[in-house]
Formats: C-alpha cells, structure tokens, sequence
C-alpha cells in the first residue's frame, strides 16, 4: 500500500514538475493615460513648464503628458492647422484672440464648467471668467491679465539728460538727442508697434479701431495717419523699423526702451537689468495733458482651454486644475504670465514674497488705470498686422505715397472685415 | 550476554552495512544534488546574462536608431528649405541688394521656412547671413545667446565637408538645446535648433528598464542627453566610460555593470544600468535553486532509507532464520551442541572466581527402549517436552542446549554470593528437574514412565573450564544412573576413579 502511495506521490510529483514549464507567463506593462499639452513661450517658460508638468506626472503617475511648444513666431499658425484639421492638443495655451476664430458658438472648445469636479473655478471671480465665455460656454480660464507696456531704460535716458518719457513728442525729442549714438528712444516688434501706432490714432480720431459688431471704425484717413506715424517713428529714429528688429539691442542699451507685453517683462528686459540698466515701465504714452492709458488695450494674457474632442476630459481637466490651482505650479511660474488671476495661485505667491520686481510693478500700472479698454482680440490677428507693416514698408521705400498705401490697405481690411 | 544477543551478531554486521550503505548513498545523493545544483546556478547566471546582455545590446542599438532617425528626420527637414531657389540664392550680406526688395524676399524666404516647420517643435529654423541678419524661424532667445557672433558661432559647428553641415550642443555652456547647421551658400548657414528635452521621446524606453542610465555623450564623453543619469555637460562617469572606452558598438557586462555603446555619427549612445539591479532576481533564484537541492537532498535519503528498509527485510529474515537453524535444535528450539558448548566455553573463559557457575547434565533414562517400543516419533515429542521443561525450570540467564540425542546440557548462571546459597539453589534446581518428570509419561496411553538422571559439577569448585567441568558433570551422572537412574548427583572428589558416591 506504502508503495503505491509513493509511487503515486512521485508521480504527481514529476507530473506537477512538467506542468511547471508550460505554464504561461504574463507580463503586464503598466498604463497611462495620454494626453498633450501645448504652449508657446520663451526658455524659461519652456523650462519651467516642463519642470511642473513633470510634477504633475509624480503626482498622477497614470497620467502621461506629452508637451507640445514652440515660441511665439509660428505658434499661431501651427495652432490654426491643429484646430482646423482636429489635432489640436488635449489642453492649450490660447491667445484670447482664438475664442471668436475658432469658438464664435462656443462650440468650438470643450465647456469646461462640465468639468467642475476636477477644475476648481471658485478661485476666479465671475468677470474674470468671462473672458472665456463665448455664447455663454466657458470655453477657456484665463491666467493673467495683459497689455502693451512700455519699458524704459531710465539709465540709458539719464545718461542723455532725459526723463522718462510720458508723451509721443517727448519721444521724438529724445531720438533727437539719442541719434548721434545710435541709439532708439524705444523698439517693438510688429504686434506691438501696431498696437502703439494704433494708441497714437485713437488717441487723435477718438475711435476705437473695433466696435462692437467687430466693425472695424477707421477710414482711409485713420490708415494714412497710421501709416505716417510709422514711418515718422522710423525716420526720426524713434525706433528702428520692425524688420530690423533685434532683441540683444535691449541687453546692451541700444534700445533704450521696447513695447512689450506685461508678460514679458522680465523675459525682454532681464539682459538689460542683468548688464546694470534700471527698467521700469514707464506710463502708457499719450500726448501731452492726456490721461495715461487712452488708446490702450489690456486682455488676459492667454487662456487655457481643453480641446472639444479630447478623449480623456477628466485628465485634461486635472492637468488644467493643477495648472490654474496648485501652489506646485504657482511656485515655478511665478509672474512669468502676470499676477495670476487665480486666488488660490496668487495668495500663494503673496505668501511666498514674490509679489514683486519689474513685472509686477508692470501690472499694477496696468491694473490701477482707468482708461485701458479692453481689448478687442480681433486687433490681435497676424493678418491685420502684416497687411499694416507691408504698406508702410510701400512707403517707408518710396514705393508708393501714404494715401495710396491706406487706400491699399483698406481694400486688403475690406476683403476679410466688416467696415463700421 | 543473552542468546538474543548472541544470535544478533550476523544482523547487526547487516545493520552496520546497511547504515554504511545509507550513509554512503546519502553522501552520492547529496554530492549529486550539489554539483547538479551548483551546475544549475552556473548555467542559469550565465544563460541570464547572456540573455540580459543580449537584450541590452538590442536596446542600445534601438536607441541608437531612433538617434539616427531622428537626426535623419530633422536633416531632411533642413534639406526642404532649399525647395525654395530664394532661400539658396539670396544674400543678405549683400551690399548692392536693394532694401526693399530684400525685405519681400525675406518675407517669402521666412514665410516658406515657416511653413515647413510648422508642425515641429523648433526653437529655430532659419538661415542667418554673414552680417548676422536673420530671416524665418530665429527665437528671441538665440539671438540673445550668440548676440553679433551668431553667423560664426553656428558656421563653426559644421563639421561635415561632404555635406557641409554638424550637430552641436553645449554652446556656450548651454546643453538643453541642440542645434543642426548646414551651410546653404559662403555667406550664409541654415539653422535647426530644438530643445534636448524633445529627445526624450528618441530614448523612451520600456518600463522593465525604467531604472537604466540612457546618455548621449560626444566624443569626449561628455554628457549631451541624459535619462535618469548624469548631470549634463559633464563627464560621464569614469566607472562607465571605463568599460566602453574606444568601442564603438559593444555591450560589456561584470559584477557591477552592463553598459552597452552605439556610435552614433559623432555622438555615442550608452546606456547603463548597475548589474545588481539587473538580476536581482538572480539572487533569488540561487536561494530558491539551493532550497530544491537540500529539499531533494532530504528527500533522497528518505527514499532511500525506505528503499533500504524494504531491501534488508527479507535478507534480515533470511539471516535470522538461517542463524537460528546453525544456533538452535530444531526439535527442542535449545542450542545445539556446537554453540552450546562455544556459548558455555566462552563463558567460564570469561569468569571470575567469586562468580559461582554450574554445569548441569541429563540423560533421560532408557530413551532407547521409548524409541523401540513407541517409536521415533514418541521419542521427538519426549525431546521436545524435555526442552519445555527445562525452559520451565531454568531461566533466562542460564544456557540451555541438547548436546547428544537423548542428553542435555544446562549451564546454570544464576547469581549467588555465596557458595552455599548457590549450592542450595543447584540443588532446588535438580530436584525440581527430577520431579518434573515423575507425573511423564511416553505416550498417551501412559504405559511408559518417563525419567532423568542428572549430573552436576561447579564452577569454580569442580573444574575452572567446560572440558573439566563436563567431565565432572559426566561423572556425577554416572553415578546418578548407577544408582539406579530417576535421581541426581553433585560431582566430588570421590568420584574421580569409578568410586560411588
């Protein structure tokens, strides 16, 4: 009986031994949820993006992020392909601009008032979200409010006897001294020079260049007086021609001043604090005994919005959330994008001290004025600018006279906007 | 020494060769077990390792593919560009150009530029002259970088005469951007830039091993591109650049390391991991390839101990049996003479003198004519109740043996501590043996007494050897039967020349 029970038992044995070399092996990778974000910004904020959103990802490790980004030139037209052949990213940064090109119903981004459970939309108030409404959809949370700024290099205008500029003649008295040496009162580059050139005319005809209806207001006779303040900018030696543009000029001084957006205030003009130059942004220019501000526009600075398509809503929407919200994201960022709009983000920064220095003093200016309008994103289109410079550059070459340019460019406004 | 004892002589050498046999068994099995064992650990590390270098080997020259096509990628990208003849043909630096015409085919140039790029994500893609003017795609933050030395900075990176054009990083110090130059006439370069971090996608690797070290080092061995490695810009760590130094696609594995190198263009990709992370399952698996080897070892002496046990039993039998019919009288089941009287010589041998020993002798009476008249078979069965009785009366201590056909022998070993007091016992002994026989009969129908006569001789007193002693027990039983038979004798001196007691 011994015998058979252990010839049994070994049989088993070997039996079970052979099994186990059959026996299937399953290996499971782990899964994780993708989902993309894009941007466009300088270094730094490339860099700290990635900082954050790699802290995002140790944070929801099932989450995996891929980043999308590039700098602001090509930005918006890459944007305008990945919208128009839907692949656009699961969360962007957008420019105010894109909510009427591309959300005129409000059904073009995703309504992200659906995503309330993960996106914390207390911490913003009601009118500051609704510069991301579009018919009534919130279609994008904005991060900061913006504008135009100009910054003046005050050791660079001490150094010539001159105070901070506060009128266009100041201006042109500056380039006067400033010539010999090379040396531009301010500089911009092309949005920002249209915007200042239109700040000149509004301040002149009183209009503003969109109205409500986005009708554009001005005439013939408010192009050619655009065009000529452009090119008595340039030839005066106000400012070089937007073609020659070069930003390391601010580093060294030779740009004594620049237009730039609040949110880059640090980014334009830290070369220059770096190299010993005061920066401070000077008081929004007008002639003189105008209040400052008038002519000016301010709009939040960029918007982030979750595609309509995007297939994992809930992770987009964690991703915008701890963008928004999260004192992780707050730190790296900084003011790099103006004083964030976020309470949760901007208690945080006020408790950390960073509250403080050239951009934020930027954006006091901005908020504490009472003539900004607010701005109509239209003005912002790249085609209202380049079609703007190329008749400037008709006359500014002698290729044609100013009224024959404003002629032209009205017929080119007229082929893609509604005239008042 | 009892007759068990005695008897147990020839099982004992087989239990001796049994345990021998066990141990020795054990000892093959477990010498076995540890060579198949340390064979099996041997294999096992080197067929892993193999396997383990030959996957990482696969995963390097996978890495370094992804290099290539990446490179490759954005070369090809760079050759688009002179899809357009503006972009070939126009000089910035030119001096005779006419402004404003420039600046339109400077427009047409960086609208073109732009159009290519647009889905990448480029830092730069544009084309930068000899007096530094710059058209498409040139950042904010380039500009900055090189400032008025950009033409020469970025000439300087092409390193390829063939086809004018070099991959470069670490400008300036400045290792999270690579740039791609291509020389697109004398006074002017085309430039790609992108962020080193877009190459993580090149350098993805799989989750199993998340934990290696994936670097993009230049000819220097300095760090370009690092995963989860080294700071870079820096020197890779001696302990890697040790072991791939002058390789150009090898995968090298010892006790500390497994690194693999692919050349890649000027550039290497290494990839590392420390080897204790790589199998540390190998551990485990010695520990659990051990573990069977002992658990077999136990098993197998199990086995064949059981194996033994179930070998030796019949041959135990066997031995027993055939020891018994060498020992014993087969009709009485007492010793028979042989061993009687070797078990008797060795023991008064063996004595001392204050130990007191008899030899006892009985003849029964007349057997010869039980034999004649009722036949042998009556005559075995009287042996045979003999052999009871005299098992009844004497005990375990004392020997008892049939020594001729109707004579037995009892060598009486019973403890006394003095000569009377043994004497007395000897003599309740005989008694008792003569009496026992008085209510015997022959056969059934009781027409045959059956009787003793009984001679005895002590030790030491009547003789210090068994010859001796048997001679005086011999006379002793003379003098029994003389006297008439049915009665018993003490040997003494008197006896000695025929005399009767």
């Amino acid at each position: 009986m011994i015998k058979r029970l252990l010839a049994l038992f070994l049989s088993a044995a070997f039996a079970g031994l052979c099994a186990c070399g059959d026996e299937q092996v399953i290996h499971e990778q782990a899964e994780q949820t993708e989902i993309t974000l894009s941007w466009w910004g300088n270094d730094a904020r490339n860099e700290y993006t990635l900082a954050a959103v790699a802290k995002f990802e140790e944070k929801y490790p099932d989450i995996k992020v891929k980043c999308s980004y590039s700098e602001w030139s090509g930005y918006e037209a890459r944007s305008k392909v990945q919208m128009v052949s839907g692949t656009e990213a699961d969360v962007m940064q957008i420019n105010v601009g894109w909510l009427g090109q591309y959300s005129s119903d409000g059904e073009g981004y995703y309504d992200i008032e659906k995503l309330s459970e993960y996106v914390d939309l207390e911490s913003f108030p009601g009118e500051i979200l609704e510069y991301g409404r579009r018919n009534g959809v919130l279609n994008a949370v904005p991060i900061a409010m913006n504008a135009q700024t100009l910054y003046i290099n005050k050791t660079v205008y001490k150094k010539y006897g001159l105070d901070v500029p506060k009128t266009w003649d100041d201006l042109f008295e500056a380039a006067k001294v400033m010539e010999k040496d090379g040396v531009y009162p301010i500089s911009g580059a092309s949005k920002s020079v249209f915007l200042y050139v239109l700040a000149y005319c509004e301040q002149q005809n009183g209009k503003t260049f969109f109205n409500e209806n986005n009708e554009i207001t001005f005439d013939e006779s408010d192009f050619k007086m655009m065009i000529e303040f452009y090119n008595r900018l340039v030839k005066e030696n106000v400012m070089p021609k937007v073609e020659d543009y070069q930003r390391y000029n601010i580093d060294s001084g030779v740009y004594a001043g620049t237009i730039a957006w609040v949110s880059d205030a640090i980014n334009y003009n830290t070369g220059a604090m770096d190299a010993g130059f005061e920066v401070i942004p000077a008081d929004y220019t007008v002639f003189d005994g105008m209040a400052s501000g008038t002519g000016w526009y301010a709009k939040p600075a960029t918007l982030y919005a979750i595609s309509k398509d995007t297939e994992h809503p809930r992770e987009a929407a964690l991703l915008l959330d701890f963008m928004l919200n999260s004192p992780e994201w707050a730190e790296l960022q900084g003011l790099e994008k103006g004083i964030p709009l976020s309470r949760e983000a901007r208690n945080y920064l006020d408790s950390c001290g960073q509250l403080s220095g050239l951009q934020y003093d930027a954006s006091l200016l901005m908020e504490t004025n009472s003539e900004i309008k607010p701005m109509n994103p239209l003005v912002e289109n790249t085609d209202l600018i380049d079609g703007f410079i190329e008749v400037c550059d008709l006359v500014l070459f002698d290729k044609s006279t100013s009224e024959e340019a404003a002629v032209s460019l009205y017929k080119k406004y007229k082929e893609k906007y509604a005239f008042e | 020494m009892s007759k068990k004892d005695k008897g147990g002589k020839s099982l004992r050498n087989i239990r001796t060769i049994q345990s021998a046999m066990i141990a020795g068994y054990a000892l093959i099995v477990i010498i076995a077990i540890t060579v198949v064992t340390q064979f099996a650990v041997r294999k096992t590390d080197e067929v892993l390792k193999n396997k383990v270098i030959s996957l990482t080997s696969s995963l390097g020259v996978q890495m370094k593919l992804n290099m290539q096509s990446y490179l490759s990628r954005m070369e090809t990208i760079a050759t688009l560009a002179f899809g357009e003849e503006e972009a070939y043909t126009y000089d910035a630096a030119d001096e005779n150009n006419d402004e404003y015409e420039a600046i339109n085919k400077e427009k047409v140039i960086t609208d073109k530029l732009f159009s290519l790029c647009i889905m990448e994500n480029f830092v730069d893609y544009g084309i930068v002259y000899s007096n530094n003017r710059t058209v498409g795609k040139i950042s904010n933050a380039t500009l900055t970088h090189f400032g008025d030395r950009i033409f020469d900075d970025l000439s300087s990176m092409i390193s390829s005469p063939r086809r004018n054009d070099g991959w470069a990083t670490g400008y300036d110090g400045d290792f999270k951007r690579v740039y791609y130059v291509k020389r697109v006439h004398e006074r002017a370069v085309l430039v790609i830039s992108f962020y080193a971090h877009e190459l993580d996608s090149v350098f993805d690797n799989p989750e199993a091993l998340s934990d290696m070290d994936i670097s993009l080092v230049n000819q220097d061995y300095n760090i370009l591109y690092s995963k989860n490695g080294g700071e870079v810009g820096a020197p890779l760590s001696q302990d890697i650049r040790s072991r791939i130094e002058g390789q150009s696609s090898a995968a090298v594995m010892d006790n500390d390391y497994l690194v693999s190198v692919n050349s890649c263009g000027d550039w290497y990709v290494v990839c590392s991991i420390p080897t204790k992370i790589i199998l540390e399952e190998k551990n485990d698996m010695k520990r659990y390839i051990y573990m069977t080897g002992i658990l077999a070892a136990v098993a197998a002496a199990f086995v064949g101990l059981y194996l033994s046990i179930i070998l030796t039993k019949p041959v135990k039998k066997l031995v027993a049996s055939l020891d018994d019919k060498a020992r014993l009288d087969m009709l009485t089941g007492m010793l028979n003479k042989l061993t009687f009287e070797e078990y008797a010589k060795n023991s008064f041998e063996r004595s001392v003198d204050n130990e007191y020993r008899a030899l006892v002798i009985l003849d029964i009476d007349d057997f010869k004519s039980i034999n004649d008249t009722l036949g042998h078979a009556v005559g075995d069965k009287v042996l045979k109740n003999v052999g009871s009785i005299l098992k009844n009366i004497f005990s375990e201590d004392d020997y008892l043996g049939r020594i001729g056909g109707d004579e037995f022998c009892i060598q009486v070993n019973t403890r006394a501590d003095t000569l009377p007091e043994f004497m007395e016992h000897l003599e309740n002994k005989c008694r008792e043996l003569c009496a026992s026989f008085h209510k015997i009969y022959a056969d059934d129908a009781r027409s045959m007494k059956v009787s003793v006569s009984v001679g005895a001789a002590v030790y030491p007193e009547h003789g210090r050897d068994f010859a001796a002693l048997y001679n005086a027990c011999d006379k002793a039983l003379y003098i029994s039967k003389k006297a008439g038979k049915d009665t018993y004798n003490f040997y003494n001196e008197s006896m000695e020349g025929g005399e009767e007691q």
